[in-house]
């Protein structure tokens, strides 16, 4: 049941090259490199996810605002009382 | 990457549900005039009662947020298209939250029963035999003790058949092999199960058990109805009668449609909907990750369930009620033509 090791691909002319853990370092330029990769990111990113965001949060916040205006008193409703 | 971590959380929310839950259940009763004192007497007397109580209760909601995440997953990557496992994962929605459904009635809150009466007389919408559809369901003319024994009776077996379909779900899920963020064939790029997938697993066990265990003992009721303190009373109605928080957005789709029939169907196609997208795939890319446009649309997704959600939350009136049809159409519109228009134009 299942697909096993073996029988999923035939793979060709495609030659693979490693170094042994032991001759690299583990966690080469993870600050160097790392962040400038997270500002990359976020750069490529952020005008796809803020947009629908800022959105939301304006709607949530217009709504609230709406819907308290609507609780408040009318004043003309009050002027003819003695 | 660490989105296809949920599927196997949601295989250590199910184990941790069904072992709370065994456990609630040997001091639980499920009469009317026993349940909520029961559920008192595991938090005050059953050693670590309220540890297992809050697990099972908080466990709910984080068993809600890993399936809303794995269909993310799903829908952001095109998983949709291994057909057979993506419509089982909505067989499985909907048996979760029909599970989560009738576990919120069984300790008779104020909310557990208004929740309950709310959401079974929907049923009655339902053209010619509604009316005795419902009280079929309820095993009386009301919410009341009938309704109780079957439900927690439901909540236990449905737990397992949810075992079932989950057997089921990764027998397909195996017959292909997993997606990946690339969204192409991986079959020559397999690597063993063990040690990289079993520590990645394990450490998303770790991080997701820390925070289940964080909101159960810092912050307990915080996706809690205060309501739910109070034993149920069929001469008292809650002024918000309101499911909890994974139900919110459904709720809000529901009360968006004027007419009792229509609110039903809509909170059903909202699920269903799920089983329509890869027939209307029709990008030639699997995964939105090189689709700008049509990963606008995704968040916007997003952006509209979180509307939804707050929507169903607030009571029916100006400017709430426009919003939540809005959202609604919204919802559907970007499921049936947005998003499949966009997949067209990125061709």
């Amino acid at each position: 049941m299942g697909r096993h090791f073996g029988d999923l691909a035939k793979i060709r002319h495609v030659i693979t090259y490693s170094i042994s853990p032991f001759e690299q370092r583990a966690f080469p330029n993870y600050f160097s490199k790392g962040i400038p990769n997270v500002w990359r990111r976020f750069k490529s990113s952020v005008f796809k996810v803020a947009p629908p965001m800022i959105l939301m949060y304006l709607t949530y916040t217009w709504g609230n605002h709406v819907h308290e205006q609507g609780k408040r008193k009318n004043p003309a409703d009050y002027e003819k009382d003695q | 990457s660490g989105v296809w971590n949920f599927g196997s959380l949601l295989g250590l929310c199910l184990i941790t549900q069904i072992l709370t839950g065994v456990f609630l259940g040997m001091d639980y009763t499920s009469d009317i005039s026993t349940g909520f004192s029961s559920v008192t007497h595991i938090w005050r007397d059953v050693n670590y009662g309220w540890l297992i109580r809050n697990l099972h209760g908080n466990g709910a909601s984080f068993f809600f947020i890993c399936i809303y995440m794995d269909i993310g997953r799903g829908l952001y990557y095109g998983s949709y298209l291994y057909k057979e496992t993506w419509n089982i994962g909505v067989v499985l929605l909907l048996l979760v939250m029909m599970t989560a459904f009738v576990g919120y009635v069984v300790p008779w809150g104020q909310m557990s029963f208004w929740g309950g009466t709310v959401i079974t007389n929907l049923l009655s919408g339902v053209p010619y035999m509604g009316d005795t559809l419902v009280q079929w369901i309820w095993g009386g003319f009301s919410v009341d003790n009938g309704t109780l024994t079957r439900f927690f009776g439901f909540h236990f077996l449905l737990a397992f058949v949810i075992g079932g379909g989950t057997v089921v779900h990764l027998l397909f899920l195996h017959e292909t092999g997993s997606n990946n963020p690339g969204g192409v064939n991986s079959d020559g790029d397999k690597i063993s199960f063990h040690p990289y997938f079993s520590y990645k697993d394990l450490l998303g066990f770790v991080i997701m058990l820390l925070g289940l265990t964080s909101l159960g003992v810092f912050s307990p009721n915080l996706v809690g109805d205060p309501e739910n303190f109070t034993p149920g009373n069929p001469l008292v109605t809650p002024p918000h009668i309101q499911p909890e928080w994974y139900f919110l957005f459904g709720y809000g789709i529901l009360r968006s449609i004027p007419n009792k029939l229509g609110g039903v169907l809509g909170l059903l196609f909202s699920i269903l909907v799920l089983m329509v997208v890869a027939i209307l795939h029709t990008s030639k890319q699997r995964g939105l990750t090189f689709r700008p446009v049509t990963q606008f649309l995704f968040w916007t997704l997003v952006g509209d369930m979180i509307i939804l959600t707050w929507i169903g939350g607030m009571p029916v009136e100006h400017p709430y009620i426009i919003i939540g049809q809005i959202g609604s159409v919204l919802y559907f519109g970007l499921f049936l033509v947005l998003v499949p228009l966009g997949g067209w134009m990125e061709n």
